[in-house]
């Protein structure tokens, strides 16, 4: 009986060592050696900042030779700050680690700000951000719509990493086919008979495509619907900067589905259709030379397109176009990557770290130092690729100076004026839903994603429209949670009574 | 007798060597005693509490906001996902476990046989527990190293959706493209069936063959009954391991909502979710407990009957001296008294 009972209690323990598993381990948090905002500044020089000698954590993910070499800039500048860095691999792991653990990083970046803003990662920077010049010479964008605000009338965070999406258009191709390029210019509707016109399957060698996509046209065509008279889409799936409306992003999606249906888009890696068309599993659509346009990350370009003899290697003349409007205006919003960074709580050195946060992010300064490490190609990174090639981001800084230099890093010959306009036309950036809408994630996670909808629309067994109305709803519900919880008085406690009405009002219709 | 006090055993101090031996012991069990309190109990209690709350670790400390059971209605009425994975874990862990025990089982009569190169076999047999491990499974499996390539997966699934219901066909068709994988599983298992094959007397073999007993009935009467106990360790040895391995679908969900920055999700969702799978896993253990611990094996019964039936001839035959006894006393007394007569012979009774 002894031995039924230990054997029992043996299996128990391992049974229940699982739930042990599933708490922490780590012990309960608690920086209690941590000040917050306006914490320790100890003894401020003449510029304001300490004379205490400090180190600086700044955790990122950008290419940690880039950032080594940004680091010894700044700390050449400010001979008494010591910075440390590493390279974030999973954001609210790390992060949240760091945080029972105590060792949070005083300066970071990140690419889901929900995660941020639901644990108060993020200090309040607008005193520092108000009090400097060298900030009302950004891009109009993140003043406008108050990118890194969330809606509030405090600053959280600031764009870090900027790259515009973009569509790139393979020259050769387009000459094969006896097509005209069209204008730099062009509208959402140029684009769509463009990838329409290129699309070729004349039965012998492999079928020309239209379109590669790594992103999708319905995410491009959230921002490009309409004009801002008509709504001021601030947003993914038509956030205006209080509510969502599905209905433009439905557009797109049944119209990149319908293309894809078609046989308009090209398969992507590693599937059976790339197999069967490219003779390869492996084969990407951009190496192919049979795709006319591509609706690609930036950092496409930098980090294959536009490495020395790659082109050449595969056939391939890529020049960059914009991401078209729907209507014909010159000067429009394109949707962007943009990690966005602040000031921990944490943090005893607010004001240092907001400056090491400049430097990093869109100081001119910091983009000065930039611009000399991208200029030199023979300072590599560890795998021997040039700073250029390695994750580059665009500046966010309108500065003469340093949009000089840094469009001297792309194409001079022939190809440069397709650059400039390109340049040209993507100074009014709007981040991705996850980097500047409070609770688009949750969203995407408990419902746009759960459900599907990409695959069910893709694969032709629903229409968008039919997920509109139930969409907007979900959407305007998190958001209204998201700001309650973030904002309110169990969070930062930044809005009003005004404020919280309304949102309350928004979860309490969706309750009911 | 009866009214006879149970006489206490008296207290004996230990000499020199024997505390000497006893600290000996707690020394050696020590590591295992701090493992189990630190890394066991601790976060054990820990999680428990935890579950009781909406916990957001900032900066500046954690915070604890206390929810009541909100975490398990959020989990349950919430998150559909939850409820489907452990309809599906359970499933595929009542499926896998036979699987296992009976590959494992076949693998150690096969090495426990007169082989040639029989420890290289042993050797690749218990590889994988060493190599597949953590990344090196997940790659493993991202590369389809765990489904057979000559069977077609989805043909066996459709046809088993065609008769069962869904989930339960997901599960066993689960089994058919993570075969070669739960076949690795059984490493542990094989080295645990082997020394307890190894353990059997080969006398009994002996005297089965002798009375003419085949292969399959040593099998069934010998081989079975005997290393019956290390199934029901390996049975709960294998739900463990499959409960908590890396591939287990529901340990990614907790990971992932453990670390999830989300202001619904932290570590007292994921204790919530932690516990209540536990509890799961408990009954699933218990389950196996019940349908392998619980009855005796023939020969078990055997030995008890015939211990019984000696304990009863004992009592018989005490029964009777003690009778005997009686009765002798009763003629003594008889006898004193002269009225007790036996028979002299002369007809008169």
């Amino acid at each position: 009986m002894k031995r039924k009972i230990l054997s029992l209690l043996l299996a128990g323990a391992m049974v229940f060592g699982l739930a042990a598993c599933g708490g922490d381990s780590t012990g309960s948090a608690g920086n209690s050696g941590n000040e917050g905002d306006g914490g320790n500044k100890g003894q401020a020089g003449a510029n304001g900042v300490t004379t205490d000698d400090i180190t600086l954590t700044f955790w990122h993910y950008e290419d940690p030779t880039t950032i080594d070499y940004l680091a010894e800039k700044f700390m050449e500048t400010y001979p008494n700050i010591k910075v440390e860095h590493r390279v974030i691999e999973d954001m609210s792991t790390d992060l949240s680690n760091a945080a029972a653990a105590g060792n949070f990083p005083d300066v970071f970046e990140g690419t889901d700000s929900d995660t941020a803003l639901a644990n108060m990662y993020w200090a309040d920077i607008s005193e520092y951000y108000d009090a400097d010049p060298e900030n009302k010479n950004l891009m109009p964008t993140i003043e406008e719509y108050g990118i890194g605000c969330f809606d509030t009338s405090a600053r959280y965070a600031m764009p870090m990493v900027y790259w515009p999406s973009a569509i790139f258009i393979d020259r050769n191709v387009i000459k094969t086919l006896n097509l005209e390029m069209p204008r730099t210019d062009w509208t959402w509707a140029e684009m769509i008979q463009l990838i329409k016109d290129a699309t070729k399957d004349e039965r012998t060698g492999m079928k020309y495509y239209g379109l590669g996509y790594y992103n999708r046209l319905d995410s491009l065509y959230g921002i490009a619907a309409c004009s801002p008279e008509e709504r001021a889409l601030k947003g993914e799936f038509g956030y205006d900067g209080t509510d969502f409306d599905l209905s433009y992003w439905a557009v797109g999606e049944q119209e990149f589905s319908d293309l894809k249906l078609a046989g308009y888009v090209a398969p992507q890696q590693e599937t059976a259709e790339m197999e069967a068309w490219s003779g390869n599993w492996d084969t990407w659509f951009g190496a192919t030379g049979r795709v006319a346009v591509f609706s690609e990350g930036f950092w496409t370009y930098q980090n294959l397109w536009g490495q020395e003899g790659y082109q050449e290697q595969y056939g391939l003349d890529i020049v960059p176009y914009v991401t078209p409007n729907v209507i014909d205006e010159k000067e429009h919003n394109v949707i962007s990557t943009m990690y966005m960074g602040g000031v921990s709580t944490s943090c005893k050195y607010p004001y240092e770290a907001y400056l090491l946060l400049k430097f990093m992010g869109w100081g001119i300064d910091g983009w000065k130092a930039r611009l000399e490490i991208y200029q030199d190609t023979s300072i590599t990174n560890e795998s021997g690729m040039p700073l250029k090639n390695a994750q580059m981001p665009m500046p966010i800084t309108l500065d003469q100076e340093i949009w000089e230099g840094y469009k001297s890093l792309f194409p001079q010959d022939d190809r440069k004026p397709y650059w400039d306009d390109f340049f040209a036309s993507v100074t009014r950036p709007v981040p991705y839903g996850w980097y500047n809408i409070a609770g688009y994630w949750n969203f995407c996670d408990q419902y746009f994603n759960k459900i599907g909808i990409h695959d069910l629309v893709d694969a032709g067994s629903a229409k968008a429209a039919d997920y509109v109305d139930e969409a907007t709803r979900q959407a305007n519900y998190h958001h209204a949670e998201a700001m309650i919880s973030y904002f309110g008085p169990g969070g930062y406690d930044v809005l009003s009574e005004e404020e919280l009405a309304q949102y309350q009002a928004v979860v309490d219709s969706f309750l009911q | 007798m009866k009214n006879e006090k149970k006489v206490k055993k008296p207290k004996v101090k230990l000499g020199k060597l024997e505390k000497r031996e006893a600290r000996a012991g707690w020394l050696f069990v020590l590591p295992w005693v701090i493992g189990v309190v630190a890394f066991m109990l601790y976060p054990l209690c820990q999680s428990f509490y935890y579950m009781w709350f909406n916990i957001r670790i900032t900066p500046l400390g954690t915070k604890y906001i206390p929810v009541g059971t909100g975490n398990f209605t959020q989990i349950w009425l919430e998150n559909p996902e939850f409820p489907q994975q452990i309809v599906t874990y359970l499933w595929q862990t009542v499926v896998e476990v036979p699987v296992i025990v009976v590959f494992a089982l076949m693998i150690a009569i096969m090495l426990n046989g007169k082989i040639k190169c029989r420890g290289f076999f042993r050797l690749i047999f218990f590889l994988p527990v060493i190599i597949v491990s953590g990344p090196v499974m997940n790659m493993l499996v991202s590369e389809g190293a765990a489904t057979i390539p000559a069977m077609n997966i989805q043909s066996v699934k459709s046809a088993l959706d065609s008769f069962l219901p869904h989930s339960m066909a997901e599960s066993i068709g689960e089994l058919f493209s993570n075969m070669i994988m739960i076949l690795w599983y059984s490493g542990v298992q094989i080295l645990i069936f082997l020394s307890a094959l190894q353990k059997i007397d080969p006398a009994l073999y002996e005297a089965a063959k002798i009375d003419g007993g085949s292969q399959w009935e040593c099998f069934w009467k010998i081989t079975l009954p005997t290393i019956k106990p290390m199934i029901l360790l390996n049975a709960i040895y294998s739900v463990i391991f499959l409960s908590s391995n890396e591939q287990n679908s529901l340990i990614t969900m907790i990971k992932a909502a453990m670390f999830s920055g989300t202001k619904e999700k932290g570590y007292g969702y994921a204790s919530a979710m932690a516990w209540m799978y536990a509890v799961i896993v408990t009954l699933i253990v218990l389950l196996f407990f019940l349908l392998l611990g619980s009855k005796r094996d023939i020969y078990d019964r055997q030995v008890k009957r015939h211990k019984r039936e000696m304990k009863k001839e004992a009592r018989t035959v005490k029964k009777i001296e003690r009778r005997g006894i009686r009765n002798a006393k009763k003629i003594q007394k008889a006898r004193q008294k002269r009225n007790y007569r036996t028979y002299d012979g002369s007809g008169d009774y």
